[in-house]
């Protein structure tokens, strides 16, 4: 979308002419059917409070003990990090790296982008980063696999279940709260709204100076 | 404004990171809104995503014939592949997990293969096909990539917390070739540009 009220369509490149949509309707492109965009309230707000709960989360997700597992009179706690561990002392490198990747790093960036820019958006603060950090939050979104690794824990414990008793502890719990929060993230995100907010402060900003 | 026309033919380019629609005045080449390079389209998308997914067919092999995990248990081993793993947990009963795991790590990972290919070739040799049908295809792909990781976290959850002095899991060479091809395939569908089945 640009100031003429032309858009495109990013996947079949069909020029569009639309009034900009109101909050609750959904625009899906006439020719590919891509929803195009979804307009939420109070959209910036609602960022930033996912944001800040789900920063808070990834704390005690990371670092409480997920799963207990024992056997022959052994007992083991696994956290995040200790899988990454494990598969580095086995000399998997390449998968530990992917694996602390998707399921450590860029979340954690993910998230801390998302605060970053929605708490500037929210506060009406200008950052000449702005653009930079949305930049790569977009790219980072594929990359964020939380909540496919919450369905390898509940495979792994399945498959465990059959041969020793497992405890589940706090860090699951918080992990589980932690991916409730980044879909919900996701999902409210309006990629077009903070756009057109980051080209409104730096305008404003412009103006000002 | 015509019906149904494509914004290039209209001499405008999307920006791929911010979406701003840009007039297109020669050699403009990046975006004022985000200061991202502008492209007509993805660049070089045919070239790049063929190069991944041709990289991804040969790491194929390896990750079906190579054992993905070991269990060894007081000095004994026992060598999984991941059709093996899938069949052992459906044998022990676990039906609906070995079914899910089945189409996270064969069925997802063998379709997208074949999948990108088509797409490929029906750009790279023009054919007549729905373009709407096949960017349906296209967003299918795009989406399910990720979830074929599951083998792999599920790897490191296991050979984590099955760590005993009797008995071990160890991580296979399947699982390197494994990530291997759910990234390649990952990147190369992020480099194909679907708009290219709308270019005719």
């Amino acid at each position: 979308m640009n100031s003429t009220g032309f858009d495109a369509c990013p996947e079949c490149d069909l020029l569009i002419n639309l009034a900009q949509p109101k909050i609750g309707e959904k625009v899906h492109c006439p020719r590919c059917g891509l929803l195009l965009s979804q307009p939420r309230k109070q959209n910036i707000e609602r960022t930033f409070a996912l944001s800040i709960a789900g920063f808070i989360l990834f704390f005690p997700a990371n670092l409480l003990p997920m799963v207990g597992i024992s056997l022959l009179g052994n007992a083991n706690t696994g956290i995040l990090m200790s899988g990454v561990i494990s598969l580095f002392n086995q000399n998997m490198w390449p998968v530990a790296v992917v694996v602390f990747l998707a399921s450590i790093l860029f979340p954690l960036v993910h998230i801390s982008l998302s605060l970053l820019i929605s708490g500037h958006l929210y506060f009406n603060r200008p950052n000449r980063y702005l653009v930079l950090w949305m930049r790569w939050m977009q790219h980072l979104d594929e990359w964020v696999m939380l909540e496919v690794y919450m369905l390898s824990i509940i495979v792994a414990c399945v498959k465990l279940m059959a041969i020793a008793p497992l405890k589940f502890g706090w860090g699951l719990y918080a992990f589980i709260a932690l991916i409730v929060i980044t879909t919900l993230l996701t999902s409210t995100l309006d990629k077009q709204l903070f756009w057109r907010r980051i080209e409104q402060l730096r305008k404003d900003n412009r103006h000002a100076s | 404004m015509p019906a149904k026309m494509n914004a290039l033919q209209q001499g405008f380019i999307r920006c791929h990171d911010c979406g701003y629609l840009v007039k297109k005045i020669n050699q403009q080449s990046f975006c004022p809104r985000c200061d991202s390079q502008l492209h007509e389209r993805r660049p070089h998308s045919l070239q790049r995503s063929t190069a991944l997914l041709l990289s991804s067919f040969f790491l194929y092999i390896p990750a079906n014939i190579f054992p993905i995990m070991t269990v060894n248990q007081f000095g004994t081993g026992d060598a999984h592949t991941i059709a093996g793993g899938i069949v052992e947990l459906i044998d022990s009963g676990m039906i609906p997990i070995g079914l899910l795991v089945f189409v996270a790590s064969i069925l997802v990972p063998t379709s997208k293969l074949i999948g990108i290919s088509l797409l490929l070739l029906s750009v790279h040799f023009r054919w007549q096909i729905n373009a709407r049908r096949w960017t349906m295809m296209y967003r299918v792909i795009a989406f399910v990539g990720r979830w074929s990781m599951l083998d792999i976290f599920m790897i490191s959850i296991l050979v984590d917390l099955v760590n005993f002095s009797g008995v071990q899991i160890i991580a296979g060479p399947a699982a390197i070739a494994f990530a291997a091809v759910v990234i390649l395939t990952m990147f190369a569908a992020e480099n194909f540009d679907p708009r290219l089945l709308w270019d005719k």
